[in-house]
């Protein structure tokens, strides 16, 4: 390699330059926005409607945040809750649809696994419609628990596919040798294959509990304003509504909203990676 | 109706049951995600399309048969085919998210610092809730008060800021590419851990046998990555139609109805008027469409799995 890169060292050179400048250029787009947006909230009303554009505050203010977490506190519990329900029952049912697909053989597999595959595919809006409408015949309607039920729709099948590569890239013989040693078919799968598959599981329970905190969907549909309302939907409900006199307070909001599920994301992206490969 | 009267039964179900007590326990951990699955994709899905031939209202009220009268009108109304135009421009959104993901995967496995930084801000926008980034950019690009025009403005770039929210074809342009800015991240995370897997080897011997940069990327990267990029974009279409948040938030479905894409139909129908029925006719012709790219995963998927 290095030969390589001596021989060739002027190309290399402008090579390189362009891929530093690309890079900074796209990370520009994608942070720049978040970011401005973030020093904006800082700003008292009257340096808010300005018309120059400038990017750090004269008068610094907190006024904002103090109001928008007053103002979201109750959906930001809802949030919360909604979120780790969900994390919980999906790891309840996906770590052992996902290990059996990866690791067993058993008669009726392929058509099993195509019905998830399918279920990933699918225009998810087009099942919410009858959801909301059998959730509301059998009293699940604006619950918690039936979000935390019907979440499982956008979470399992995508989860499962990533899950089950994890599992079937493990090493052959674990189950068979932990059973020589004693264990049953059920504790092999609890102490032996869990655990090694750890990282692989944290990345699944990420991935549910910022699915089901970031949805619109779902939540905008299957609840009401009296019900466990989430602080997406009130969000959009307030901007929707064409009630964007306050851009401060909105934007703050908007910022209480997005910066857990980017806080954790970013924490829980080596795991992440790992698991979606695909060759 | 006894077991015996029917030959062949017996020795089936003999069958099924030494098939059940030597697997019982993959069938055991394989319940509850079908049960899910059952609950949450077939069984609605069914209903939903018995829906549409209804005249359905949500909560209480009875439905009324209707048989195909809401497909006829669906198909006669002007608006509808605004909205399959508008679903099809939109539907380049992803064709621009593969773009940037494979760029952004490409830059950042050559980069020789800062790689880890560069591949996490990648990912912000797409880990804030849609329904956040959308907020963000509406105020952005507020034609009176956001940043964007007060800047064009200002340093003389604009005579005076663009009010794209009341002409059909910018509005329908901004609302697909933010829609590119939210969600080509996934794309690239499914990417870059697949360039990554790709073994030096390769390209050390290709290098060996005086292989350009270009070489290597057309008959080693681009092949090693045929899965992941087909993979990576039929599931990012599925999901980028079935995305209302931000399109509504921005537009509104307008003007009139020309960013009226066919999930925001389907979402009008179902929340703001309450016609279930319709809603569901919506989605079944969204579904029809969406049935190609299904076939096209699938296939894929077949291929995968024949490989391995």
């Amino acid at each position: 390699m290095s030969i390589a890169n001596r021989v060739g060292f002027s190309t290399d050179g402008y090579f390189k330059f362009a891929t530093r400048v690309l890079a900074f250029l796209l990370v520009s787009i994608s942070v720049f926005p978040i970011l401005y947006t973030l020093l904006m909230t800082f700003r008292p009303a009257n340096e808010f409607y300005s018309n120059s554009v400038q990017l750090f505050p004269h008068q610094p203010t907190f006024e904002n945040w103090i109001f928008a977490f007053s103002e979201l506190s109750d959906a930001l519990v809802n949030s919360f809750i909604i979120a780790s329900g969900t994390t919980a029952l999906s790891l309840l049912i996906i770590v052992p649809g996902a290990y059996v697909f990866g690791r067993k053989q058993f008669p009726g597999k392929t058509s099993f696994f195509y019905i998830i595959i399918v279920a990933l595919m699918f225009p998810y809006i087009l099942l919410i419609v009858p959801i909301a409408d059998f959730w509301y015949t059998i009293g699940l309607y604006d619950t918690i628990p039936g979000m935390w039920i019907s979440y499982q729709l956008f979470v399992a099948p995508f989860a499962i596919w990533i899950l089950r590569d994890y599992f079937a890239k493990l090493p052959k013989n674990i189950e068979e040798s932990a059973q020589m040693y004693g264990c049953t078919q059920f504790s092999a799968f609890v102490r032996v294959i869990l655990p090694i598959a750890a990282p692989a599981i944290v990345a699944i329970a990420f991935l549910s509990f910022l699915t089901a905190w970031n949805d619109f969907l779902m939540s905008s549909m299957l609840t009401t304003g009296t019900g466990p309302r989430p602080a997406v939907v009130e969000l959009f409900i307030t901007v929707a509504g064409g009630d964007t006199s306050d851009w401060g307070l909105i934007t703050t909001e908007t910022l209480i909203i997005g910066i857990p599920p980017t806080v954790l994301y970013l924490w829980a992206r080596n795991y992440l990676s790992e698991s979606f490969e695909m060759t | 109706m006894s077991v015996i009267e029917r030959p062949g039964f017996k020795s089936r179900y003999n069958a099924a049951r030494s098939t059940l007590s030597e697997h019982w326990f993959s069938y055991l951990l394989l319940a509850p995600t079908l049960l899910f699955l059952m609950v949450l994709v077939w069984v609605p899905f069914l209903k939903g399309v018995w829906m549409s031939l209804h005249q359905w209202p949500f909560g209480s009220g009875d439905p009324t048969f209707v048989g195909l009268s809401n497909y006829e009108y669906l198909f006669s109304w002007g608006p509808f085919y605004t909205s399959l135009k508008a679903t099809f421009v939109f539907a380049l959104t992803t064709v621009v998210q593969l773009g940037t993901a494979l760029l952004a995967g490409l830059l950042v496995v050559n980069l020789d610092r800062f790689k880890n930084l560069v591949s996490a801000s990648f990912l912000i926008p797409y880990t804030m809730p849609p329904v956040a980034t959308g907020t963000i950019w509406l105020y952005l690009l507020d034609p009176s008060l956001g940043p964007v025009f007060k800047f064009l403005t200002q340093y003389g770039i604009l005579e005076q800021p663009i009010y794209w929210a009341s002409q059909g074809n910018l509005a329908l342009a901004v609302v697909t590419l933010v829609t590119a800015w939210t969600f080509w991240p996934f794309m690239f995370i499914i990417i870059l851990a697949t360039l990554e897997s790709i073994p030096t080897e390769y390209y050390e011997s290709a290098r060996m046998y005086g292989a350009g940069r270009w070489d290597t990327f057309w008959h080693i990267t681009l092949p090693q990555l045929r899965s992941a990029i087909l993979v990576a974009f039929s599931i990012r279409l599925a999901w980028n139609m079935t995305k209302v948040s931000q399109t509504i938030q921005m537009t509104g479905g307008g003007p009139g109805y020309d960013t009226s894409l066919l999930a925001v139909f389907l979402y009008r129908f179902a929340y703001d008027q309450g016609q279930m029925g319709m809603a569901f006719t919506v989605g079944v012709i969204l579904l029809i469409i969406m049935l190609v790219f299904i076939v096209l995963f699938i296939r894929e998927f077949e291929m995968q799995e024949a490989h391995a």
